[in-house]
């Protein structure tokens, strides 16, 4: 299955809004709206082309309004206990809405779970000879090309981005 | 009902059955589908740029325009003499502009002629500039040229045609149509 090319631009499009987000608010951790903007209009393009992010971009922005939570600066977090479990809060300051994870170190999200890559996924009728295509692609599709950021964030770049860096990892475990 | 005398009243009110008050009251429903975003009202309020980061330095924009370099070399694959325009084009097109250094080259007012800066947001009718003087400018996309450079490669913008909210320009196709004119 070969990469789409629109998609693959438009996935190169919502990763650099991001990272323009990210590397604004660094510079003026005040200044929100430019951020709030870049991602609202990440939010627009992904929902008007249909295309799926990753969970771990989702996570740090807010779903209401949209604006890139950082904690510390545009959002707090913290651990409660609630109905016997710990849940992990964090609370947008913007819009003052709030986003629960439980805290559950065993539960793996769908996009790492093995079979939700698309090269493992049962064979039906395609040929080896585009399979041999960059492995990297298929899980493109699901995801937010990991690799393209990585490219974009390979040259120097200020210390904003870096935190970027370190989101743009997969989520993992959810925070403890 | 009200002309007719009292013997006709009574006479038809009891042959037939008149409904005194309707069950289907309209009910004025508040529309709570909406609770995963705010109304347009609260957005506008809330979202939009604000005049006091004019206190902003151009040069904290510097790194976003060198993020916005390697995004565009990236996106096409960064050989110059090589690649045919039309591929540039295209992907211009479809690519995200915030970041860019631009400059107004052609319009039909004079004085935006010779604006350069850097576009910090695109809505669906302008373009907000930052100057070189700190300066936020507002420049609409009617009736203007802007134009692009990257590492040797001009490209002119017009505006007139890309009169498109920035997310939905990825999802259009372009046609040529029409002349090219101001």
């Amino acid at each position: 299955m070969s990469a789409q090319v629109k998609d693959k631009e438009a996935f190169q499009r919502l990763s650099f809004l991001y990272q323009a987000a990210h590397c604004v608010l660094a510079q003026n951790p005040e200044n929100q709206e430019l951020a709030r903007f870049y991602c609202h209009m990440q939010r627009s393009i992904s929902r008007r082309l249909v295309l799926r992010q990753d969970p771990s971009v989702k996570r740090t922005i807010c779903k209401f309004c949209s604006s890139l939570l950082v904690p510390g600066i545009s959002s707090t977090v913290r651990q409660r206990r609630c109905s016997g479990r710990r849940w992990s809060v964090i609370r947008c300051l913007c819009c003052g809405q709030t986003k629960r994870f439980p805290s559950n170190p065993a539960y793996k999200l769908w996009a790492e779970q093995p079979e939700a890559l698309l090269e493992n996924q049962p064979q039906t009728d395609q040929k080896p000879a585009t399979r041999q295509g960059p492995p990297k692609e298929p899980s493109a599709h699901k995801t937010e090309t990991p690799t393209v950021t990585s490219s974009l964030q390979s040259c120097p770049t200020p210390q904003g981005t870096a935190e970027a860096g370190s989101h743009m990892g997969k989520g993992g475990p959810s925070r403890r | 009902m009200p002309r007719l005398k009292d013997e006709a009243i009574q006479d038809k009110l009891t042959r037939k059955a008149v409904v005194l008050e309707h069950c289907l009251r309209r009910r004025k429903k508040e529309k709570r589908k909406k609770t995963k975003g705010f109304s347009a009202k609260q957005r506008r309020e809330m979202r939009l740029f604000e005049v006091k980061p004019e206190q902003q330095k151009y040069e904290l924009f510097l790194p976003l325009h060198e993020l916005w370099k390697q995004y565009i070399r990236d996106l096409c694959n960064g050989l110059r003499p090589d690649t045919q325009p039309q591929m540039i084009q295209t992907k211009l097109l479809k690519a995200d502009l915030h970041g860019a250094i631009v400059t107004v080259t052609k319009s039909k007012c004079p004085s935006y002629v010779g604006i350069t800066g850097i576009i910090l947001q695109e809505m669906k009718h302008i373009f907000k500039i930052i100057t070189k003087e700190d300066k936020l400018k507002v420049i609409p996309k009617l009736n203007n040229v802007f134009s692009l450079e990257l590492d040797g490669f001009i490209s002119h913008i017009y505006g007139s045609k890309f009169q498109l909210r920035a997310s939905e320009r990825s999802a259009k196709k372009f046609k040529a149509k029409g002349t090219i004119d101001l």
